[in-house]
């Protein structure tokens, strides 16, 4: 592989990183597992690099080959956090978890959203990122309406996390 | 506030930390990959070659097996035919397995994705499934072979009485049945170990189309 193409490509990973960061932040809970799977991501981006186009934009093509790496592809799940389904989120938190300030909060919905299955931690990233449903629904492969009712029902599901 | 909007905001304020340097990314482009496709590709490499082997050794390797294959097929042309449709059926293996491997690709939506790499461990199967059938078969095809047309079994075996003979045929068929299960077995737990992950996120995206 040619030097050249090596460089463009780290120059970008390095001004995007911060996407990648975010995928591993949902997908894993330890400092290991985090840089475990932010390298398969970068090996994989690396390998898809040459057939990316300029034509879509480098940081939306991240956002799929970081996703379909964490969802799909990534072997080595036995370190981040065993999924389940969302019903039995509210039962783990305890009562001592809830709290006024931002930050408990905060503490308490990311242990919610950790909590998700991978999909649904899938559309929790690409909502938090400002992607529209029509970008949504052509990463994951799923119908706007399937991820808008989707999503809804996460939403709804936060909320009562906070204000039960 | 609601939840997720709390969520965003603190999300945001993650966007602005860099961590790595161009310096920390460039060793990692050259590092192994752990994917669940390049595991699945060079299990179905070690398959191919395996059954290929097996198929073939003994033919090679052993004049007297060879004496004794082509005795029993004693057409010639029989036993031509069964070999070249044997290397035909591999081969038309191996092409649909670069297909499919061809086709997998990390920029498609995740459900295409995984429909691409469980298309492919889908082929894998059907080759393993073929040789399995084929091991059988020609264990059971052998046996009657042996029986009726090898002359130093065929004299022994007219010695034994039927209730025997039945004894027999079910004892072969029987450990037949055994070898191939436990292979089966052991492919089901190679696959479902590897694929169980995307398996269960393959069925939660099928989820969210019935709903």
């Amino acid at each position: 592989m040619n030097k050249e193409l090596e460089h463009s490509f780290v120059e970008l990973l390095e001004k995007h990183q911060n996407i990648v960061h975010k995928v591993c932040r949902l997908y894993t809970n330890n400092y290991d597992a985090h840089n475990d799977l932010f390298q398969e991501i970068t090996i994989q981006l690396w390998k898809a690099y040459p057939k990316f186009r300029g034509d879509a934009k480098f940081s939306t093509w991240m956002y799929r080959v970081g996703l379909n790496t964490a969802i799909t592809l990534y072997r080595k799940s036995k370190r981040s956090i065993k999924t389940q389904d969302f019903q039995g989120v509210e039962f783990k938190i305890k009562a001592e978890d809830y709290d006024d300030t931002e930050e408990q909060q905060l503490k308490v919905l990311y242990k919610a959203v950790h909590q998700l299955n991978d999909i649904d931690k899938a559309l929790v990233f690409l909502y938090l990122e400002d992607k529209n449903y029509n970008e949504i629904s052509e990463t994951l492969g799923i119908t706007q309406v399937n991820a808008r009712v989707k999503m809804n029902r996460i939403k709804t599901k936060l909320r009562t996390i906070l204000n039960p | 506030m609601d939840g997720l909007d709390l969520l965003k905001k603190d999300w945001d304020n993650e966007s602005s930390k860099k961590k790595l340097s161009v310096k920390d990314i460039y060793p990692m482009l050259h590092k192994k990959s752990s994917s669940i496709v390049k595991t699945l590709f060079y299990i179905s490499i070690a398959e191919l070659i395996f059954w290929i082997l097996v198929n073939s050794i003994p033919y090679f390797t052993s004049d007297t097996y060879k004496q004794r294959l082509d005795g029993v097929f004693q057409n010639d042309f029989i036993f031509k035919s069964i070999t070249i449709i044997s290397y035909a059926i591999i081969l038309l293996f191996i092409y649909l397995l670069y297909k499919s491997y061809k086709s997998i690709s990390i920029t498609d939506s995740a459900k295409k994705l995984m429909e691409s790499i469980l298309k492919t461990r889908k082929i894998i199967k059907y080759y393993v499934l073929y040789n399995l059938i084929v091991a059988g078969l020609s264990l059971i095809i052998g046996f009657y072979y042996a029986l009726h047309n090898a002359p130093n079994t065929a004299i022994d075996f007219a010695s034994i009485s039927d209730k025997k003979m039945v004894l027999i045929i079910l004892v072969i068929t029987l450990i037949t049945a055994v070898f191939v299960l436990v292979i089966w077995l052991f492919y089901k737990l190679i696959y479902g170990l590897l694929l169980k992950r995307l398996n269960r996120n393959y069925k939660e995206l099928k989820k969210l189309e019935v709903e």
